[in-house]
């Protein structure tokens, strides 16, 4: 009887090390670069309609931040930026579909969290995008920090982190506010365009398509300050950690060919270069693309088909686009901001 | 006096004009100089190059400027972390450079005394321009250091945004004042330049 007990639970225990083992073994994919290389595109999962991030025209063609991001990738991988497909996915269910494998990559305006990677046994790779809680304030108040708001009438949405921001922000700085809340973030510009509200809270991207819509945008501004972290960042998922170098090292190639002065316009100039940091990153020394499994001119790839970081952050976002973002965090460490590359190599 | 100085100006500026228009177009003038044109103080700039508040970085002291010239933009520092951004006209390729000066001097209204090596470049260009609203120089100059460029006006606010001067930086009037008024002379100065190849 004893031993007959023991053989079952030893039984039990390896069955249960088998189906450990098993699930692990699913549960962890680690093909991601082999199945799209076969495929023969990179699926990316992105928001259905953000200005400025994500957002098809009426013939389908996409543009966009996010977009142009998973270009970057599919133009390091297939040296052909249409090679990204773009599948639209909800805010509730992108998680969700990452993991299901429906998408190699979320490109989609996505906070980086710890919860989020711990939670959903995601990876973000880099922050593509710092965003932040800021407010926007009619030209006319002729005030240039978040800190002379005391006693304003603030426009928010309700039940959001942003309301809990805001109420953070002001106790802190031992400020006082009048909170006009309001359900759908329609009502809340509403209010704050007929004059309801002194200022209007939201986080900073936001802000700026907002503006777009109110009677008279360049009547307000955007105040400078930033007040909360939202860091947007590509997600893929955990442990696969081939396919998380490509994504990461693409974004960092960008980045490090802004800081280099290389862009979609001078890349055959550089391909002639001296200077070792720019041979490195355009493969004319060393081969440090092979290493991710990539050719040795992966991001020259990624630079013609897409430009540097800058490049794509003005064209979607930035100065040449309709929102007219500043550059702000988001700027180069080296020139005001905390966008920063680790070094190619 | 001033009545006089004006019309001294004027035909100065007219001269220089007829003699801009005459032989500039032919010569498709490099740097867009264009004498005895009066500002249109009701220009409106981009957004880009509008004066505003922005989040800035940085270890350099509140009250330092730091000039950007791959940008197009100017930085006068806050500190915490904000600086006071102007739009600027810069140095075309050849005319960039890049280091540390102080502002040595400041001049309201200032004359213009473009240098030889300007001349020589651009023989149509006057040899002395009295300071008004048709000198490229503008409402305000600050001296660099004991280079020939300066930190100035103009009366061409389009041209902000551009690479097309000989090495100066160019604001529009109204943002040449402001500035005038929150530096002193003695105020440190660093050019950064976009990277080389």
């Amino acid at each position: 009887m004893r031993t007959f007990r023991g053989g079952l639970t030893i039984g039990l225990a390896i069955a249960a090390l088998v189906a450990a083992a098993a699930i692990t073994y699913e549960r962890y994919d680690t093909r991601t670069l082999k199945r799209t290389v076969r495929r023969g595109d990179v699926l990316c999962g992105v928001n259905k309609g953000l200005p400025g991030f994500s957002i098809p025209d009426d013939k389908g063609n996409w543009t966009g931040f996010d977009v142009d991001f998973c270009r970057a990738v599919a133009s390091a991988i297939f040296d052909d930026p249409t090679k990204a497909k773009f599948v639209p996915l909800d805010a509730s269910e992108r998680f969700k579909e990452l993991q299901n494998r429906k998408v190699d990559i979320l490109s989609r305006n996505s906070t980086w969290s710890m919860s989020r990677e711990t939670n959903y046994d995601l990876y973000f790779p880099a922050v593509a995008y710092y965003d932040g809680q800021g407010f926007m304030i009619p030209r006319s108040r002729n005030i240039d920090s978040a800190l002379d708001l005391n006693g304003s009438k603030v426009c928010v949405q309700a039940n959001t982190t942003t309301q809990l921001n805001l109420a953070d922000y002001f106790r802190a700085n031992n400020m006082k506010y009048t909170e006009m809340k309001f359900d759908k973030l329609d009502d809340v510009v509403k209010a704050y365009d007929s004059g309801q509200c002194d200022t209007l809270t939201s986080d900073a991207s936001q802000l700026y398509a907002l503006r777009l819509n109110l009677s008279k945008p360049n009547d307000h501004t955007i105040l400078a300050d930033i007040i909360s972290k939202e860091p947007l960042a590509p997600v893929v998922r955990l442990r696969d950690d081939d396919w998380m170098m490509i994504v990461k090292w693409t974004l960092y190639a960008m980045i490090n060919a802004e800081e280099l002065g290389i862009t979609s316009k001078n890349i055959d100039e550089a391909l002639k270069s001296k200077k070792p940091e720019v041979m490195r990153l355009v493969g004319t020394e060393g081969a440090y693309g092979e290493d991710l499994g990539l050719t040795k001119d992966w991001a020259v790839r990624i630079i013609r088909h897409v430009g540097n970081y800058g490049e794509v952050y003005d064209r979607n976002v930035g100065a040449d686009s309709k929102l007219k973002i500043p550059r702000g965090m988001n700027q180069l460490w080296s020139a005001g901001g905390v966008q920063y590359a680790p070094p190619i190599r | 006096m001033t009545k006089l100085r004006h019309l001294v100006w004027m035909l100065i500026a007219t001269g220089a004009l007829v003699l801009s228009t005459s032989q500039g177009f032919a010569q498709n003038r490099p740097d867009a100089d264009e004498p005895g044109l009066i500002a249109d103080d009701s220009y409106e700039l981009d957004p880009e190059w509008q004066k505003q508040v922005v989040y800035y970085r940085t270890n350099e002291a509140p009250g330092t400027i730091i000039v950007s010239t791959a940008e197009r933009h100017l930085y006068l520092v806050q500190g915490n972390g904000r600086a006071l951004r102007y739009g600027i006209g810069v140095g075309r390729d050849g005319f960039q450079w890049q280091g540390l000066v102080t502002i040595t001097r400041k001049a309201e209204w200032p004359d213009w005394v473009p240098p030889p090596e300007m001349i020589a470049r651009q023989p149509y260009l006057p040899r002395f321009m009295a300071g008004g609203p048709g000198n490229p120089l503008g409402a305000r100059a600050m001296y660099l250091g004991t280079t020939v460029y300066r930190i100035h006006g103009t009366n061409r606010p389009d041209t902000i945004g551009t690479a097309i001067s000989s090495g100066c930086f160019r604001l529009v009037n109204a943002d040449v004042a402001d500035l005038y008024n929150r530096v002193p002379v003695g105020t440190k100065v660093i050019i950064r330049q976009k990277p080389e190849l």
